[in-house]
């Protein structure tokens, strides 16, 4: 595929690859081991929701063969098998024992990372981690000592910045369309794991569990929004944040971040929250730049009507089928279609040996912005909560 | 017409920004008045009782403020007041079901931190023994297992005002029927629990009403189970009649007389009288559409479109 030897100032110029961010062209000769000019053998590990979308997207993808995906869940695997998969496991760790793959998807929750990693780092597989990468920054520091002994790659699955309305917003950004911006703030709310009514099935423990999670809302949707505002604005400085909970739960389901970009000379806030009801296909997710000249929106950049955009590409994907040209994969849900260019991207760039365009090093900071936040979160509530020293008369 | 007419009374909201507010203790203070009233007529068999039981709609950990779910800070007034006008123990109880176990659902709604205040238990219905028992409900003997905490304890089911998600009210009657084990037909159902619990009062939280979306209601009702459950649905804009089980239970009643300070009609205004929300699964109408757009261009169909397949 090529795109990312393509690519010179941001963006191909055929309209899927627009959609595509330019990364770093450093190449990484320990990751040349993947020479053999057969399809790329990929593994999925986990194969819940977002797990079964890495699996789609593989199977759709040219030079890629899924050969095999693990779950503990029955029913999880059986939609595996459904959706393409021949061999099916129980258990991750007997996949990687059993199978000869050249990279493998972590789709596992966040407390099961580090022990993927490590396993595919002992049988020599590069990994496309799930986000959060890790539930600290000492855990990553760790899978990616550990990786990088073991000379595998490690790409992260973030996505915001292939969505087709951030890439917009950035296109309209590095072209000057606003001048200079002071401000940004960017929203992005869902309703994980609780969901709205009417309850239809079992929410999972782990997402309320910080321990098992590494946090609440600011690493389920957070840690998205740390690697896009980088993406666009460079490193970020968290100057003040608060957390919150809507319910009584041990994770926060609500966090604000009040944060600097030196660079660009941005002020920027970040909410995001799990404590809104999302209805599909609506998303909550709100990017604003607001320039000297006026304000630059990801809502001017998504499709006006969601169900007029699907047709759309569903016709044009339709029309390609009789030219032969490649579909654009999840083409009527582009959310989902992000998820699949990031994979393609991760999987370009194990074939052609260079680093993954998202990779560790940029989950880590992620995570270290996250951990920042907490931090400065908890001072705050302490100096809050901090009683005022009593006047003691002897 | 029935013979005791459902009370009514207003939540003071005058000075209240927004429609919500967040400290529990400052809601628990502005229901204090309102549940006291509500709650006189009632106090001399209630007094009676050793044990009173409190049955709230937490039958999953929806924000109160969507209506979807008792306000527990409504439940903590009530506890509140019978614990300074009786001498009962008093729990606060729910069941788990298919989708999440009711101590995680009271923890996250904020019912364990809440009853620490009082001398007053969390149960969980899920796990307690149960006394059989059988009732006639349309004529046909109606086999129903109660949870021993209800059956030896005088009941207050405290519901909230929503939609089910067949469309008729959760109400009383239904909140009952979610924690008893009956196999007679789902229509039946809230009827033998309301015959075989026999609660003393429903207490309709109607602080924070869902109807399609949230609307502050600021009421309160009190009354019988059956009655109480026909003035949820007529606020909610149903019609009597298309609730087989309200139906079934209020027999040859007559219409139900509401009395107090609120202003029925205005509130029956003020709240929606949609469903709940479509659920995640799309259409599956969509879903096959979607699945031959997929066959023809050659795309995948992500997980949220299978058809629960």
């Amino acid at each position: 595929m090529g795109v990312l030897l393509a690519v010179a100032n941001g963006y191909d110029d055929d309209n899927k690859a627009r959609r595509r961010p330019v990364f770093g062209q450093m190449a990484l000769p320990l990751l040349n081991r993947w020479t053999d000019s057969s399809a790329l053998s990929l593994g999925i590990l986990g194969v819940g929701n977002i797990g079964l979308v890495h699996l789609k997207s593989a199977v759709a993808m040219p030079d890629v063969e899924v050969v095999a995906a693990a779950d503990a869940v029955p029913g999880n695997r059986d939609r595996a098998e459904r959706a393409g998969v021949s061999r099916t496991y129980d258990d991750y760790a007997t996949l990687l024992e059993s199978e000869d793959l050249d990279a493998a998807v972590v789709a596992l929750p966040p407390f099961l990372h580090a022990e993927a990693v490590e396993r595919a780092a002992a049988a020599g597989v590069d990994v496309f981690v799930e986000k959060p990468l890790a539930r600290s920054t000492e855990e990553a520091d760790e899978m990616l000592e550990t990786a990088r002994e073991a000379g595998i790659a490690v790409g992260v699955d973030h996505t915001l910045r292939y969505q087709p309305d951030m890439a917009g917003v950035k296109a309209a950004y590095d072209e000057g369309g606003v001048g200079h911006v002071p401000y940004a703030s960017i929203t992005r709310l869902n309703d994980h794991p609780l969901g709205k009514p009417p309850a239809d099935e079992a929410p999972p423990e782990w997402p309320m569990d910080p321990d098992a999670a590494g946090g609440g809302s600011l690493v389920e949707l957070g840690v998205h929004c740390f690697d896009l505002l980088e993406w666009l604005f460079g490193d970020l400085e968290v100057q003040d944040a608060s957390m919150g909970r809507t319910l009584e739960t041990e994770a926060e389901d609500a966090a604000t971040v009040l944060m600097a970009a030196p660079e660009t000379g941005t002020t920027i806030t970040l909410h995001c929250g799990t404590y809104q009801w999302e209805q599909l296909p609506e998303v909550n997710t709100r990017l604003r730049l607001e320039g000297v000249t006026g304000t630059i929106s990801n809502q001017e950049h998504l499709p006006e009507n969601f169900y007029a955009g699907a047709a759309k590409s569903a016709l044009s994907n339709v029309g390609g089928r009789f030219t032969n040209d490649e579909p654009d994969v999840f083409g009527p849900t582009f959310y989902l279609q992000a998820h699949y260019d990031a994979l393609a991207d991760f999987c370009d760039a194990i074939r052609e040996g260079e680093r993954p365009p998202v990779d560790g090093a940029d989950g880590r900071r992620t995570i270290e912005l996250a951990e920042t936040a907490y931090e400065l979160a908890a001072e705050s509530d302490g100096e809050a909560a901090e009683p005022e020293t009593p006047e003691v008369t002897l | 017409m029935s013979a005791t007419p459902v009370r009514a009374t207003a939540v003071d909201a005058a000075d209240r920004r927004g429609s919500w507010i967040p400290d529990i203790d400052a809601r628990m203070a502005a229901f204090e008045p309102p549940v006291r009233d509500l709650l006189e007529p009632s106090l001399e068999t209630l007094a009676d009782a050793d044990r009173i039981t409190l049955v709230p709609d937490a039958h999953y950990p929806f924000h109160p403020s969507s209506g979807m779910v008792t306000d527990p800070a409504v439940i903590g007034a009530i506890v509140a007041r019978l614990e300074g006008r009786t001498d009962a123990d008093i729990a606060v109880a729910g069941a788990s079901n298919d989708r999440i176990a009711f101590d995680r659902t009271a923890e996250y709604l904020g019912y364990a931190s809440l009853l620490e205040r009082f001398d007053a238990d969390l149960v969980d219905l899920t796990d307690d023994r149960r006394v059989d028992d059988i009732c006639e409900v349309d004529r046909n003997p109606t086999a129903v297992s109660v949870p021993s905490r209800l059956a030896e304890s005088t009941a207050v089911v405290v519901p909230s005002l929503r939609p089910s998600e067949d469309g008729p009210v959760a109400g009383a009657m239904r909140t009952l029927a979610g924690t008893v084990d009956c196999d007679a037909d789902p229509a039946r159902v809230p009827v033998a629990a309301t015959r075989a619990v026999d609660p003393a009062l429903a207490v309709l939280d109607a602080t924070t009403a869902y109807g399609g979306a949230p609307a502050a209601g600021d009421t309160l009702f009190a009354g019988s189970p059956v009655d109480v459950d026909a003035v949820a649905t007529a606020l909610l804009g149903r019609s009597l009649e298309t609730d087989a089980a309200l139906e079934t239970a209020r027999g040859d009643d007559g219409p139900v007389s509401v009395e107090g300070d609120v202003d029925f009609d205005r509130l029956r205004e003020r709240v929606p009288d949609g469903e709940l929300p479509p659920p995640d699964e799309t259409h599956p109408a969509v879903s096959t559409a979607y699945r031959v757009y997929a066959a023809v261009a050659g795309d995948a169909v992500p997980p949220q479109l299978e058809g629960g397949r």
